[in-house]
């Protein structure tokens, strides 16, 4: 009755590498301590003549035998890559929610997903950074000590709360554009979808901290952000990869580079703790980001010029962002403490802030191959020239 | 001068910024939860207008641009259509009960298991670790379709596809844990007409993902210890039944939402109950279902081998009712229990099913 498919291993057999199934041991008891609802299911239960079992389910596996061990850190997403359940393949063609290893059942209506390509969303580390994310889980409530917020001037706190506007703005962004496209990857790729959820929490978190922060200390929301680069993300359909350029290299090297400034000159151990833990967070996405974008464009032909067009286009979509004052005046207030030298000593923290970004951008894009001196835009080469 | 020289000299700053922005004057206070999501629901920054005309995805009580594009191309846009009263204490909740499946489940506890036991168990696990895969991808795509007008339910959302992630893993994980592996999917999962994935509105995916989909993958969870075999799936089942648990709320205390605040809405709503409890039972949906795969793996796990299925189809079918009476109570709590006094309801004809 039962019978095997795909590899030929059979149950209780164990494919080459993999510990073979042990002597089979007695049969233990389906539970030990039966809580209350147990309890009362098992009162529940009438008589019933049942149908016999048809059990055609049984034995029908791709391969049988695994045993993977947990390690030092527990048993974690990438230790389970053994044998075909490692095996990622170059195109996912399956529409269904089949999950890689396990039997495809035939005549399954496909779900529809549109990226079915591993170039298209693969990176290596996505596995591990999903178990470091959830390892490294924070709670803006409990975890950021609000209780040392202490009145400021009204000039730094009207400027904190609009940088903390726009971050809030950011992460909203960073939620819509990651949950756009987390429905339409293929679950061949799981260990990406799966870190993706972190990423979609971890800026839902980042929304509610800066959003807790503009409401907390006696100021309130800001001036929304202009918008240029949020809409470039959010319309960026070309394809995921476009995306992950968009929304974790550029803007997340911008968001990263500013949270830096920010958390060195923060007011207090809140904004400290929630500026460090959001670093944290935006070090993983940017780390996938690139380690994407390096497997996109290694593994389709034509990826690295695509991504030299993107840059060109979005570097100077960023640029007109950055014409608007508000984000840049109201840094400018934080990093001096207050509008009396805003526009001197914070200016020039902002330079500083703005030169450490294109330096860190470019190094990203030359360690991707991806040139960028071909029209890459005046206004922020000067921030290098005035190093 | 360039754009970075714009404010680097003295006067000038533009900050007419600094006339233009929300409520000012706003001091939340922590409350003995930390400073939660409810603690800064105060002002104007508070209750949300009943339709949003934010397409902007302007954080709520912001001032708004006169310049910005309506770049959100949100779908759901009134009130109505996916709030719940306490979004903010479950997603608060989910944010401090999140574990990890690599670390918090006694993976050391799992010993070898009898064949046809470790067979009924990856049979589950892959059943589970297939449904799971809906309930991450379907909140997923409704989050980005919200105004962040309604961010509240939109964070409980976020938190779902997470814990959804966790599950998905961990099933994944006990799989391929103890000498087994991956089995047979059960195709239950496809996107065909009535389906969670298909669902053109957010309510009517809620009634089906949020209330009896994942309702009845809660009293199995709940059940965790009838078919747990060692300490680590015991952890397993008790640790994702918390989540699920979270995502049941939100289901039923949306849909009680909807019903006080869009009751033009119920007769609609009345339709998809009705198609959910055709499913409930005799669905592929429910590990329990009558006659799938996956229910007879359970029925072998509850007895204690395949040579004791009718005893363990006896517990089943004790579970199948639970899932029935959790599933009747929880529409009552919705303001929906209407239809099991007045007929409407096939659920009392549909429980000879649950013999099946």
């Amino acid at each position: 009755m039962t019978q095997n498919t795909g590899t030929g291993a059979r149950p209780g057999v164990g494919p080459a590498g993999s510990e073979p199934a042990s002597a089979t041991p007695a049969t233990p008891p389906p539970f030990d301590r039966p809580n209350a609802a147990v309890a009362a299911a098992q009162a529940d239960a009438a008589p019933v003549k049942p149908p016999p079992p048809r059990l055609t389910w049984m034995g029908i596996t791709h391969q049988w035998g695994t045993r993977v061990k947990p390690g030092k850190h527990g048993l974690r997403l990438g230790d389970l890559n053994v044998g075909i359940y490692g095996e990622v393949p170059a195109v996912w063609n399956d529409q269904t929610r089949n999950p890689r290893g396990a039997v495809a059942r035939r005549g399954i209506p496909p779900v529809g997903y549109s990226i079915r390509d591993k170039a298209d969303l693969w990176a290596d580390c996505a596995a591990d950074l999903y178990e470091e994310a959830i390892q490294r889980r924070w709670a803006p409530a409990t975890d950021v000590p609000w209780a040392t917020l202490a009145s400021l001037p009204d000039d730094l706190e009207a400027a904190i709360c609009q940088v903390a506007t726009e971050l809030s703005q950011y992460a909203n962004v960073d939620v819509e554009a990651v949950t756009h496209w987390q429905h339409q990857m293929a679950y061949g790729y799981h260990e990406v979808k799966q870190f993706l959820a972190t990423v979609s929490f971890d800026a839902a978190r980042h929304l509610e901290a800066f959003r807790k922060r503009a409401l907390a200390n006696g100021g309130g929301l800001g001036l929304e952000g202009p918008g240029e680069v949020n809409r470039m993300i959010l319309e960026s359909r070309g394809g995921w990869t476009e995306t992950v350029l968009y929304l974790f290299v550029l803007r997340g090297l911008f968001t990263q580079t500013m949270l830096r400034y920010l958390e060195r000159y923060a007011t207090c151990d809140a904004e400290r703790a929630i500026y460090g833990n959001c670093l944290e967070d935006k070090a993983r996405h940017l780390t996938y980001g690139v380690d994407h974008l390096w497997y996109s464009i290694n593994h389709q032909p034509d990826q690295k010029l695509i991504t030299q067009q993107l840059c060109i286009i979005g570097e100077r979509v960023l640029v007109r962002e950055l014409k608007d004052p508000v984000l840049r005046e109201a840094l400018s207030i934080v990093f001096a403490g207050g509008v009396a030298r805003a526009a001197s000593e914070g200016a020039a923290v902002y330079r500083k802030m703005m030169r450490d970004f294109v330096r860190r951008y470019l190094d990203v894009m030359k360690w991707l191959g991806v040139e960028r001196t071909a029209m890459f835009p005046d206004e922020l080469a000067q921030y290098l020239r005035n190093d | 001068m360039g754009e970075a020289g714009a404010a680097s000299q003295q006067g000038e700053l533009d900050l007419g910024w600094m006339k233009r922005r929300g409520e000012w004057g706003v001091r939340a206070e922590p409350s003995k939860q930390g400073l939660t999501l409810a603690d800064i629901q105060i002002g104007s920054y508070g209750d949300p207008v009943a339709v949003s005309d934010n397409q902007t995805g302007r954080p709520r009580g912001a001032a708004a641009r006169a310049t910005s594009m309506r770049i959100g191309g949100y779908s759901v846009t009134r009130k109505s259509e996916i709030w719940l009263e306490n979004a903010s204490f479950l997603y608060e909740e989910a944010l401090q009960r999140q574990w990890s499946s690599a670390t918090d489940v006694p993976w050391h506890t799992i010993r070898p298991l009898p064949d046809d036991i470790e067979q009924a168990q990856c049979q589950l696990a892959t059943f589970l670790t297939e449904v799971e895969f809906v309930a991450g991808d379907v909140p997923a795509r409704w989050i980005s379709q919200t105004t962040p007008d309604y961010f509240e339910p939109r964070q409980c959302l976020l938190a779902q596809v997470m814990d959804e992630s966790r599950h998905m893993d961990v099933f994944r994980k006990r799989a391929l844990a103890n000498g087994g592996g991956l089995m047979l999917t059960s195709g239950g999962t496809a996107g065909v007409v009535g389906s969670i994935d298909l669902s053109r509105d957010f309510t009517e995916m809620s009634s089906r993902l949020h209330i009896s989909g994942e309702g009845a993958v809660l009293t199995i969870f709940r059940m965790g210890e009838l078919m747990a075999y060692n300490e680590a799936e015991k952890a397993m089942y008790r640790l994702c039944s918390q989540d699920e648990a979270r995502h049941v709320a939100f289901g039923v205390m949306h849909m009680r939402y909807m019903s006080e605040a869009a009751p033009e809405r119920r007769e609609e709503i009345q339709c998809y109950l009705d198609e959910a409890e055709r499913q409930i039972l005799a669905g592929s949906q429910n590990p329990a279902g009558t006659q799938t795969d996956a229910s007879e793996a359970l029925a072998i796990l509850l007895g204690g081998g395949k040579d004791k299925y009718d005893e363990g189809l006896k517990k089943l079918i004790a579970i199948r009712k639970r899932q029935v009476t959790e599933y009747v109570k929880r529409v009552r709590t919705t303001g929906f229990g209407d239809r099991f006094d007045n007929g409407r309801s096939q659920l009392p004809a549909l429980m000879n099913q649950a013999a099946a």
